[in-house]
């Protein structure tokens, strides 16, 4: 009968475990392959940052408060004048409600997207062999 | 706590930015070996949970506000150079839609927020697991998020004082002071969604097993 001890001691190969692999460690787990924890994972991100976020606070955080604190806070400039959403507001929106939410939402597609996109392209040039840029 | 342009001087802001495009490639290079396709949604939906997680500003002490940033959860998900990418990605995003941090920069902040945050992060979850056999996992989540917070907040003040924002010193204990309280929030969202995430592996092999 294999109890809990047991399994744990496998290593990552499924083989019987040696002294070195053998007490749980980081490597001991596993990200869940549960559809429903990931779909949940998707609605409660589209949920914080459609819904939640008009509702965050709009103190000065920990690095602005030190540069307001110690006089630098106004060297602070933007470089880049072209951003389509600065500071998180959709224009053209009524209330702050739907320009907050609307351009946290934008920002979830937007990160999926790239994500995906630069993932399944790493992906797909790895998995295509013959690659010998081994990085130790 | 993203740095916003003009913070850094040209020396600082220019050296950051070779060394962040340097280490963000070298990344992707380490990234490529570690991907697995089946990685790919879970990646592309945890930059996003990160992005959606560092709008929502929590109210500390004395009139400031703290977000979470995400390199411990990440790395701890995924290792840290996938994590590191994943950090990486919401910070170009962050800055090019949104404004939020700078351009010039956005180097200085891949380093911090990035790197720092989830070799940190990762550094003291592995570090912790493998000296306390696993037990504890929450706790051990818990302060290897918080000092992934204190730890980036640290590399932004030494920026700032190389720069000669203001003295390393002081620098340092303003920056540390209020991102040790910021660590607190880190460290539960951290530990709740790695908590949820994360489950201990099932041999595949029991057959094996039995003299084991």
């Amino acid at each position: 009968m294999l109890d809990g001890m047991d399994k744990k001691r496998l290593d990552d190969q499924g083989k019987p475990g040696n002294a070195a692999s053998g007490p749980e460690n980081a490597k001991s787990y596993v990200l869940t392959i549960n559809r429903t924890k990931w779909a949940i994972m998707l609605t409660a991100t589209l949920a914080v940052a459609g819904l939640l976020s008009p509702w965050a606070s709009s103190s000065p955080d920990g690095l602005e408060r030190v540069a307001e604190d110690h006089g630098f806070l106004d060297t602070a400039g933007a470089v880049h004048q072209w951003a389509p959403i600065p500071d998180y507001e959709v224009g053209g929106l009524p209330g702050n409600a739907l320009k907050v939410g609307a351009a946290g939402v934008i920002g979830v597609l937007v990160m999926l997207a790239a994500l995906w996109a630069v993932s399944r392209d790493y992906n797909r040039n790895s998995g295509s062999g013959g690659d010998t840029d081994v990085v130790n | 706590m993203h740095i916003p342009d003009g913070f850094l001087d040209a020396k600082v802001w220019m050296t950051t930015t070779i060394i962040g495009a340097g280490a963000a490639a070298y990344s992707l290079r380490r990234t490529k070996l570690a991907m697995e396709p089946k990685k790919v949604p879970m990646i592309a939906l945890m930059g996003a949970f990160v992005f959606a997680a560092q709008m929502i500003n929590f109210p500390i002490a004395g009139a400031t506000s703290g977000h979470f940033l995400g390199g411990a959860l990440t790395s701890i998900l995924f290792g840290p150079w996938i994590g590191s990418i994943i950090m990486a990605a919401v910070l170009c995003v962050q800055a090019l839609v949104f404004q939020d941090g700078g351009i010039t920069v956005l180097g200085a902040n891949v380093l911090c927020t990035g790197f720092i945050g989830c070799f940190v992060g990762y550094g003291v979850y592995r570090t912790g697991m493998l000296l306390l056999r696993g037990r504890g996992r929450a706790l051990i989540t818990f302060f290897a998020a918080w000092l992934s917070i204190v730890a980036a907040s640290a590399g932004v003040a030494l920026l700032l004082a190389w720069s000669g924002t203001f003295e390393l010193g002081l620098a340092l204990k303003a920056m540390l002071g209020w991102h040790s309280l910021i660590g607190i929030g880190e460290g539960v969202i951290t530990t709740l969604v790695t908590g949820y995430l994360l489950e201990r592996k099932v041999s595949v092999a029991k057959g094996v097993a039995g003299h084991a």
